[in-house]
């Protein structure tokens, strides 16, 4: 006869406003095989929990049941306490009598014999369970992080910095990301290539960091602790070993027109290319769309000027497999390009420009060396508007969350302006100004009181060019909506934050789930920022959603922990919730016979051929089905299609199961 | 000597296979025969009666055994082979399939010549089968419940319906699973309805159509009709018996018509 304890829970009021309690635990006492039953206010609190080990330790309880909230909240509390009394964990089962029964019945009659109900079925459930043990899978002591921005390489920095090894893979020819594009960084106005380029230099010569540049993620298979990632390595036409980046070839490269991506278009680069001075690795790499050489067949300029030889051609890409314990997410997001708004003229002006275009223009390294100078003819601009709120909180342009930055570095742009060019004027058109984070406020305000931005209430209706001015229509709702018309020498649009191109398909590959705008989606909002759905894959940075720097350092410094406390762990432990092939003896030795169809129908490919051999003669008597623990996420689709019930869930066996629900229906 | 006995005895004198599976004539109609001599094969026969699914023994090891054997079948024992195949009960490298289409004796390569056999010579649907059909599917819900409750209340659960089937070869049928006991095995009408049930939705989307559960039937019972009616409900929904199993396959392109 089994010894069961049951504890009902009043949870303060949230259960025993609405069913009897003390009635479920006198009930629970009279079932068959309950040796103790209470209730008590807090089951999970110290005291309560105080409770349940000295009666498994007065009473010999070789089981619990607790009636309380849900099992998703305090499962793992009560399974800790039994434990801790020295019962097997698994023989500790939660009746959900908070989110099932109080919180969705009025107090009545029925609602407390619904509650005595649940408490007997899992009463009966306890009595047939049996002691499990976590399962161990080991863990492969490496980290990938997909994405070589500030976020990126915050991430792999913390890593390293822990002792793990990390590979670090970025898209493009050079890490930095946006940050690397920045001209100064609010709130304290330091040059953002400052204090980035000495992180970029530490990732390139960290020993537990082997950089990929210029590699995208192919695949992603396997599971937590234990993924297998092929990452393509595009070809870069140069032979790294043997380039020394002195940048010969780039000055000799006859393609010399092509719109530069680190400048947003304002200024131009060659075919064969370094991103910016400072990029890291520094050595250049063929852009095959632009390459004469791609493009025609012939020109090979830079392979006649480089002095190591080390331009190598139609080298086809290259495709790695690097076993993984964690990874990292840290793709970072865009802006929207000014071609987006057709009441701003469509991007067809070549003085209206988006906010990141600006950040060139004031950028010491960028193509007019740090001067306010307008694109269209060199003049510096003395009168400037800027626009937030471009794109960002519009449903109508299917934009309807708020990209979090722009009224920051809105601000910064016009006091940047305003430091550089002393009898500018400049205004900035908005429709809050959203300044949370600490010394934010103050800098917006120094913008207005002390660098005399003017900042107007209201949203542009139509930029249009008249004489060689940008006519910029809009309205000041704080002065009763009155039209105010500014005739500006350029235009800066705080253009949304939009999720990069390819977000979908990378988190497809994955497996991670995405919003609707494409940003990938994080575990739980609040309490898991930094975690997905799958099992050890983190975020980090303005992939979940737009970021300034220091909420995307902390972030990826939040998943870099996380991604340690993984790979710190010698093995992992996994709940014992897998599916089981049963043994019988021989001949039948299972009852599987063998016939697959759990295979093609398991989502997580967990299941493998076993065969059974003669031990004399080594001679294959049966192929069975045999389950991976370590691939098994317990979802029980494999043990509700084996016709012959072979497959079981351990913690919720057959048995177990039909013997809840028939004491449920047994009345 | 038919071609067909020759060509059976040629197989075993030869020694390319130690036993031939077929049909002989009964006191009534066609049985199964089991040639393990040359001689042995001057009782095949094969006609329109032959109508025994004779791959029911082909995952039988004590009929069997461990050598090779061959099976002169109708079109039902093709279309089984396949589905054994497919759920890794037989070992083709042990198995001589053939058939006989007028006066010739097809023998299979391969799988793929099988299914293009049974994609080409679908026998003609029984019009008594369908008009059963017909009519319980014009029944009221509960006109059909009483039906099925009267007609299955008969059953002796004899299990004859199981031994014909030759897609029922678990070694321990669910039936037989007493810990829980899922399905109670007492001759009842609610655990017969239970027992009949199960066996349909264990043979959806893999049952070939043979009829032999209702052939075995001691009880004349319409069994044969729940797995006709689940075969042509399937091929309405998900486009049919090709795909293997139904309820173990997924596909993004699923009709889904069924969720209303």
């Amino acid at each position: 006869m089994s010894k069961i304890g049951v504890f009902i829970c009043h949870c303060g009021e949230n259960i025993s406003a609405t069913v009897d309690c003390e009635r479920v635990a006198k009930s629970a006492s009279e079932m068959e095989g309950v040796a103790f039953a209470t209730d008590y206010k807090y089951m999970c609190s110290d005291p309560g929990q105080s409770l349940i080990k000295n009666a498994i330790r007065e009473y010999h309880l070789d089981g619990v049941v607790v009636g309380s909230c849900s099992p998703r909240m305090h499962e793992p509390t009560f399974r800790r306490a039994c434990s801790e009394a020295g019962l097997n964990p698994y023989l500790c089962e939660i009746a959900n009598l908070r989110e099932h029964v109080s919180w969705v019945h009025e107090k009545s009659e029925a609602t407390t014999l619904k509650a005595i109900d649940i408490v007997k079925g899992v009463v009966e459930k306890v009595r047939r369970n049996k002691p499990l043990n976590a399962i161990e899978v080991p863990i492969t002591k490496k980290a990938l992080v997909i994405g070589g921005g500030i976020a990126g390489i915050q991430a792999s920095l913390d890593i390293a910095n822990c002792g793990q090894k990390v590979i670090l893979i970025e898209k493009g020819p050079s890490i930095g990301g946006h940050m690397s594009q920045l001209s100064e960084t609010f709130p304290t106005l330091d040059c953002s290539q400052c204090i980035l380029t000495p992180r970029m230099v530490e990732v390139a010569q960290h020993p537990n960091i082997t950089l990929y540049t210029y590699a995208e993620l192919e695949k992603l298979d396997g599971f937590i602790g234990n993924f297998k990632a092929t990452i393509r390595l595009k070809a870069k036409s140069v032979d790294y070993n043997k380039c020394t980046g002195c940048g010969l070839c780039t000055t000799k490269c006859p393609q010399k027109k092509i719109p530069s991506e680190f400048n947003e278009g304002l200024g131009t680069r060659t075919a064969i290319f370094t991103p910016f001075p400072q990029a890291v690795p520094n050595k250049p790499a063929i852009d095959k769309e632009h390459c004469n050489y791609y493009q025609k067949g012939k020109c090979k300029v830079c392979q006649k000027f480089c002095p190591t030889g080390a331009i190598e051609y139609d080298k086809p890409d290259e495709f790695i497999t690097e076993d993984i314990g964690a990874v990292i997410v840290t793709t970072g997001f865009n802006v929207l390009k000014t071609d987006f708004f057709p009441e701003y003229g469509y991007g067809k002006y070549k003085d209206v420009i988006t906010g990141l275009q600006f950040e060139r223009l004031a950028s010491a390294s960028g193509p007019t060396l740090g001067e306010i100078r307008r694109p269209s003819d060199g003049q510096i601009p003395k009168k400037i508007v800027f626009i937030s709120c471009c794109g960002s909180r519009d449903p109508a342009k299917g934009i309807p969350y708020c990209s979090k930055i722009c009224c920051m570095y809105t601000a910064k742009h016009a006091m940047l302006y305003q430091h550089k060019v002393h009898d500018g004027e400049s205004t900035i058109f908005y429709m809050d100004v959203r300044a949370g984070g600490k010394n934010y406020e103050e800098f917006v305000r120094r913008a207005v009181e002390e660098d005399h931005v003017n900042y107007v209430r209201g949203r542009v209706a139509r930029v249009y060019e008249k004489n060689g001015k940008l006519i910029v229509k809009g309205v000041d709702t704080l002065l009763g909506a009155k039209p105010v018309e500014i005739e500006a020498d350029m235009v800066v649009l705080a253009t949304a934050g939009v999720a990069n191109k390819g977000a979908e398909e990378l988190a497809q590959k994955m497996h991670i789930s995405y919003d609707p705008y494409h940003f990938f989606a994080e575990a739980h909002p609040k309490l898991k920022p930094v975690e997905t759905n799958t099992a050890g894959i983190f975020l980090a940075g303005a992939c979940q959603a737009p970021k300034d720097i220091p909420e995307t350092v902390a972030s990826a410094s939040g998943a870099a922990v996380k991604a340690v406390s993984l790979l710190s762990q010698p093995t992992l432990v996994r709940e014992p919730i897998v599916a089981v092939v049963n043994r019988c003896a021989p001949p039948m030795f299972s009852t599987c016979v063998g016939c697959f169809m759990c295979e093609t129908i398991c989502p997580y490919n967990a299941i493998e051929h076993e065969e059974i051999k003669d031990r004399r003669t080594g001679k294959v008597i049966k192929t069975v089905a045999k389950i991976n623990p370590g691939l098994c996420q317990g979802c029980g689709t494999c043990v509700s299609f084996c016709r012959s019930k072979s497959i079981d869930i351990q913690g919720y066996t057959n048995e177990e199961m039909f013997a809840e629900v028939t004491a449920l229906l047994n009345k | 000597m038919s071609k067909l006995s020759e060509k059976a005895a040629t197989l075993l004198s030869e020694g390319t296979v130690k036993m031939i599976i077929g049909y002989e004539q009964g006191t009534e109609r066609p049985r199964p025969a089991f040639c393990h001599k040359p001689e042995d094969c001057e009782r095949l026969i094969f006609n329109d009666q032959c109508s025994n699914n004779l791959a029911v023994y082909l995952t039988k090891k004590e009929i069997i055994g461990e050598d090779k054997v061959g099976v002169v079948g109708n079109y039902y024992v093709i279309k089984t082979v396949i589905q054994l195949n497919r759920e890794n009960q037989i070992n083709l490298q042990n198995l001589v399939v053939m058939t006989v289409d007028g006066d010739d004796i097809i023998t299979f390569g391969s799988i793929d010549e099988m299914q293009q056999y049974v994609d080409t010579h679908e026998p003609v649907p029984n019009e008594k089968v369908l008009a059963v059909i017909e009519k319980i599917d014009k029944m009221s819900r509960s006109e059909r419940w009483d039906y099925w409750k009267s007609e299955l209340s008969k059953c002796v659960r004899c299990y004859a319906c199981r031994a014909a089937c030759p897609l029922c070869y678990c070694n321990r049928c669910v039936t037989e699973v007493n810990c829980p006991q899922w399905i109670e095995p007492w001759a009842a009408p609610l655990s017969n309805m239970e027992w009949q049930i199960n066996r349909v939705m264990h043979m959806s989307g893999r049952c070939v159509g043979c009829g032999e559960c209702a052939a075995a039937c001691p009880l004349e019972l319409p069994i044969g009709i729940l797995t006709k009616k689940m075969g042509m409900d399937i091929k309405n929904t998900f486009g049919g018996w090709k795909d293997g199993s139904v309820l173990s396959t997924y596909n993004v392109n699923d009709k889904e018509n069924f969720i209303k």
